[in-house]
């Protein structure tokens, strides 16, 4: 009983002071891809991830010419290739920017 | 280290609800923004209000303690995995993103007063509203199947419960039994579903019981994926899997549970195993609340997923009408993000941005064998539509390498989409 006295402003204190330093930007079009590729491009298994602590992670402009070169197919993918086509060039690197802000 | 029990942090959420809901949280100006439904859309949809409008006041109204995932149900089904790697809590959303998660179910939305009542009582008052309810099915409008009926043929179009019945129903299965699985007509929920869940049943049978076999009776002519999965039917299962199309008198047109029979125009089967799949309509909040129309589903604003019925009131995930998106958990999730965004311009009186969804959905044929569709959505001619040149499915005749890479990034897919929607 004793314990569940001193669980309670412990857990009130995260429902209501857990809050995120500050606003994410609001990016949908970005924001899609991390479904697949996890929030903020941290992907947990085979997907890539974006974020630039992966051990491969890929550079700015790596992944700019990477998305482009799916886009064009003048890269094969499984899937990247298809999704890449949705955008224009400048969509793309927009995404990327997000990701690597 | 402090260990609270899952009791007593459900127990404290509640309490937080009920503060919120009479006005005493921290910010008495805050953005009240109340989701309905705790799976990919929902879940997903108070992550994001919360990282794009970190001083909203977000209550999240969710039945179950967990969430069992559909995606990757069929897995269980096949036996290559076990219910845990479906279980979802709600843990990381209340602690890391200070969301009121509420166990308990929304029974009354009043659009007028903008208030949610639980069936606890607590009634949220709300500036926006989200209903993800997903699917219900239309218990009888298949004759025989209801409620009671789907205690003994299971659907398993819900994943939880029902998932371990059919499953225990396949292990106790003789060898030579043979397996049926009653396909709805479109729309409902995970179009390529049924499919992937023959083929995974045909891999368990093919290394467990080869005397069996399973058979598809459809309503419909075509699904989803379909060139890909007789591809690879060809290639593993030609004695495994029978599909009947409509055309070829696959519709399934009575149930009795009890004789375990299905019954077409002109036959009656007695399987070893039923799997019927209902026809489904949007969830029952949705239907009560008048968000849906005829059709049984809910019409939405195709740029901002704001009802056309009632305002202020969104509904994302199986239970719209999303134009060209299909009914599955990625683009619940998705268009969870457009929601999200949409509602933070609102409340900051801006212009939501236009509209961008995706979809991406894998179905594993066995466990290295893994085929996918894709889709990249905006608003043409005022309707949800694909962008051309965009999307489709994997290639034909693509060689083993090929499928089995899908087959790994299956994985990874649900990895990633499960993080990004509760954690």
């Amino acid at each position: 009983m004793k314990r569940y006295l001193v669980a309670v402003p412990v857990c009130l204190g995260l429902a209501f002071l857990a809050v995120p330093a500050k606003a994410a930007p609001i990016n949908v079009m970005a924001d899609a891809c991390s479904g697949c590729h996890g929030t903020d491009g941290q992907s947990l298994g085979a997907m890539p991830g974006f974020n630039t602590g992966a051990p491969d992670a890929k550079s700015n402009a790596e992944l700019k010419k990477l998305l482009r070169d799916y886009r064009s197919g003048a890269r094969e993918a499984t899937v990247m290739d298809r999704i890449a086509k949705g955008y224009s060039e400048a969509q793309l690197d927009a995404i990327v920017d997000y990701y690597k802000k | 280290m402090m260990k609270l029990s899952r009791r007593t942090f459900s127990g404290l959420v509640g309490a937080a609800g009920a503060l919120s809901a009479f006005g005493l949280s921290g910010c008495a100006n805050a953005p009240k923004v109340v989701v309905i439904g705790g799976g990919f859309g929902g879940a997903t949809a108070a992550k994001y209000v919360r990282r794009y409008m970190p001083d909203a006041n977000v209550v999240l109204i969710e039945a179950g303690k967990t969430h069992f995932t559909c995606p990757f149900s069929n897995t269980v089904i096949g036996g290559m995995n076990q219910m845990a790697l479906l279980e979802r809590n709600y843990d990381v959303l209340a602690n890391k993103y200070g969301i009121t998660v509420v166990n308990d179910l929304a029974v009354a939305i009043d659009p007028v007063t903008k208030t949610v009542k639980v069936k606890g009582g607590t009634v949220f008052g709300y500036d926006k509203l989200v209903v993800s309810p997903g699917v219900d099915f239309k218990w009888g409008a298949l004759e025989g199947y209801d409620e009671a009926a789907s205690a003994i043929m299971p659907h398993a179009w819900k994943a939880g419960p029902q998932t371990v019945l059919l499953r225990k129903q396949l292990e106790a299965m003789p060898n030579g039994g043979v397996v049926m699985i009653s396909a709805p007509a479109n729309p409902f929920r995970c179009p390529p579903g049924p499919y992937e869940r023959a083929s995974l049943i045909a891999h368990y049978l093919k290394n467990n019981k080869p005397k069996s076999k399973v058979i598809i009776l459809d309503s419909k002519d075509a699904f989803a994926k379909d060139k890909l999965f007789k591809e690879g039917w060809e290639k593993m299962y030609d004695n495994y899997i029978e599909w009947v199309p409509a055309a070829k008198n696959g519709k399934v047109t009575k149930v009795d549970a009890k004789a375990g029979t299905l019954e077409t125009d002109f036959e009656k089967f007695k399987p070893a195993v039923a799997n019927v799949i209902p026809p489904q309509t949007a969830g029952a909040i949705a239907l009560a609340t008048g968000l849906a129309d005829k059709s049984g589903f809910c019409p939405v604003n195709p740029n901002t997923f704001e009802s056309t019925l009632h305002k202020d009131i969104f509904v994302i995930g199986d239970a719209c009408m999303a134009g060209e998106m299909p009914k599955s958990g990625y683009s619940a999730s998705s268009q969870a993000k457009v929601v999200a965004g949409a509602i933070a311009a609102m409340m900051m009186g801006d212009k939501p941005a236009a509209m961008s969804a995706i979809n991406t959905c894998y179905s594993l044929l066995a466990p290295d064998y893994g085929i996918s569709v894709s889709g990249v959505y905006s608003v043409q001619d005022g309707k949800i539509a694909n962008i051309k040149g965009a999307g489709g499915v994997s290639p034909s005749g693509a060689a083993y390498q090929f499928r089995k890479k899908e087959a790994d990034f299956a994985g990874g897919w649900y990895a990633s989409i499960c993080q990004d929607s509760w954690g």
